[in-house]
């Protein structure tokens, strides 16, 4: 049986652009996964590739467990998307459009007038549903169009940038929401984004795509660790200092540290730090101060491309 | 997990569906049918006036310029209704909405017809507000009778028809609201080359050639021959078979041209 979401060798091609360039992914049932890359890496062309809006140059995927071009009917009834820049009828309500919505997946009446009443209240917006989209803010429309990408208890959920422009409160409001999805309903979610905390945030799995390459793919704390292991930091009292250091000395190596101060490169990782902090309290040293600096996805982007995501200076 | 929902007459509804939302915006933003309403209007009023001596000439067939004219300005407002229609289609494509729609487990030629069937709809708008002015305040007669108003209406829907699969077809291309421009000038060509505004007879040089082949010219006399006498099946069979060609063949059209949505 298929993940949910496999690709092989999918390309897409504008003319001369490459803009994907035969990627491979595999998503497993229930995963949140990250697609990461800053603008034009190719990431919403690999989504509408994986969405049927577009048709692949060459390559296969299947979602869903069908194929994205001789089967693209089984596949839409199985996904939702929400694409890049809410696409919304301004003129119509936010009741009007899952209605609408409700039609075109062919959900019947009394069932659907339950279902939207409900999505409406999970998204936050039972009291603006008789309110034309227009009026919304970028927030509501953003979760309007989670809810109106829900409306069939899709098994595959597509978001495209859910996050660009908006304020920090509807952005971790919305995490709120995918977050609920995939552990209560344990929806497979396709994440694509530019924001690294977003894929930190909520991604179990990543890829990073760049000139429509995948360059990385894996957990965010492993490509992490893949970087260099985390800084741990630890301040103990003077009379400790020595002791302090020759423990953490098997735990990894030495790093610079102001003085008084301790410092290695975990090698076991973040989940290192619970077994070097029972190491110093098996020998009584009393920690003041912990501090553990991981590498972000940052690093991991710039150590895949030589550039870096944030900013889009050199590494 | 997955619902597969499957709703009896689904395709039935999803067309329902569209005519619906295609009535709602122009509730919600009337001057969306402004023009299709004000456009064939000036048509009549203007043309009635203007060239009210003119059906004196041979071929017209009536002594009055309204009862010519009327047919001319119905169908030209549903042209414009087709237009319209194909002018929502592009708003979608242009705001991210047809993706959407794109996305739904619907098949295409049922997007199609629920988009022509808003046109079809909003045809009926100014054909009737053309009647009534043509009738309260013009003077329009029909010796036709019923069967003349039937062949009005007949005629009207498949111009909306006709004309919103073409439309479609160009923005499916263009992918632009700015793409309506092509259309308008094809519209208005197809229209002003035909026996619009005056009978074959009256039409001189290249252009009687033209508007003899044209396949609007059998619309428009279909449309028109209630206003001038009998209905008849002469008159009618050649309108409907150019008719259902032109619709026919714009469906086609508009379909191949879906796929370049995707481009």
């Amino acid at each position: 049986m298929r993940n949910p979401i496999e690709a092989k060798e999918l390309s897409r091609t504008f003319g001369d652009l490459v803009a994907v360039d035969g990627i491979n992914l595999s998503v497993a049932k229930g995963e949140v996964f990250g697609f990461l890359g800053p603008n034009g890496a190719g990431k919403s062309t690999a989504v509408r590739m994986l969405t049927t809006l577009l048709k692949p140059t060459s390559g296969q995927a299947w979602v869903a467990g069908h194929n994205v071009m001789s089967s693209a009917g089984a596949v839409r009834k199985r996904i939702g998307v929400a694409l890049q820049d809410a696409a919304i009828d301004p003129l119509m309500t936010g009741n009007e459009l899952l209605k609408l919505q409700s039609v075109l997946h062919g959900i019947p009446k009394r069932k659907a007038r339950a279902r939207c009443g409900e999505l409406l209240e999970t998204v936050g917006l039972t009291a603006a549903g008789d309110r034309r989209v227009g009026t919304y803010s970028g927030g509501m429309r953003r979760r309007l169009d989670l809810a109106l990408s829900l409306v069939h208890e899709p098994e595959v959920l597509f978001l495209d940038e859910p996050t660009t422009g908006l304020d920090p409160t509807s952005r971790v409001a919305l995490w709120d929401e995918v977050r609920k999805l995939n552990q209560e309903i344990g929806t497979t979610v396709f994440l694509t984004t530019q924001y690294l905390e977003e894929a930190d945030q909520l991604a179990q799995r990543i890829a990073i795509i760049d000139e429509g390459r995948i360059v990385r793919e894996g957990s965010p704390s492993v490509l992490k660790n893949q970087v260099g292991a985390p800084t741990l930091r630890v301040d103990v009292w003077e009379k400790d200092y020595n002791a302090a250091k020759a423990t953490m000395a098997h735990f990894g190596e030495e790093r610079p540290a102001r003085k008084g101060r301790i410092a290695i490169g975990l090698n076991a990782g973040t989940r290192g730090i619970t077994v070097v902090l029972k190491a110093l309290e098996d020998k009584s040293i009393e920690v003041q101060h912990v501090e553990l600096d991981e590498p972000s996805l940052d690093d991991v982007f710039a150590d895949a491309t030589g550039r870096r995501l944030e900013g889009g200076e050199s590494a | 997990m997955t619902n597969s929902y499957t709703v009896k007459g689904h395709s039935f509804l999803v067309g329902q569906a569209f005519v619906g939302r295609g009535l709602m915006r122009m509730r919600r933003l009337p001057s969306l049918m402004l023009p299709t309403i004000v456009m064939p209007i000036f048509f009549v009023v203007a043309f009635s006036g203007s060239f009210a001596s003119v059906v004196a000439l041979e071929g017209y067939g009536t002594d009055k310029a309204v009862n010519w004219m009327t047919a001319w300005a119905v169908l030209q407002g549903a042209a414009f209704s087709g237009l319209g229609g194909g002018g929502l289609t592009a708003t979608d494509i242009e705001n991210g909405f047809f993706d959407r729609l794109r996305t739904a487990p619907i098949n295409p030629s049922v997007l199609l017809t629920g988009l022509v069937g808003y046109s079809i709809c909003r045809a009926v708008i100014p054909t009737t507000a053309v009647l009534i002015v043509s009738f309260c305040f013009l003077g329009a007669e029909m010796p036709g009778g019923g069967l003349g108003f039937i062949m009005v209406y007949i005629s009207a829907i498949g111009m909306a028809a006709f004309m919103s699969f073409f439309v479609l077809g160009i923005v499916f291309i263009f992918k632009s609201i700015k793409s309506l421009a092509i259309a308008q000038i094809v519209m208005f060509s197809t229209m002003f080359l035909s026996v619009g505004q005056a009978p074959l007879e009256a039409i001189e040089g290249w252009l009687n050639g033209v508007a003899e082949v044209n396949p609007i010219s059998h619309v428009i006399r279909m449309c028109r021959q209630g206003f001038l006498g009998e209905v008849t099946w002469q008159q009618t069979q050649p309108g409907l078979i150019a008719m259902l060609c032109l619709i026919a063949g714009t469906a086609i059209w508009a379909r191949i041209c879906y796929r370049k949505v995707d481009i």
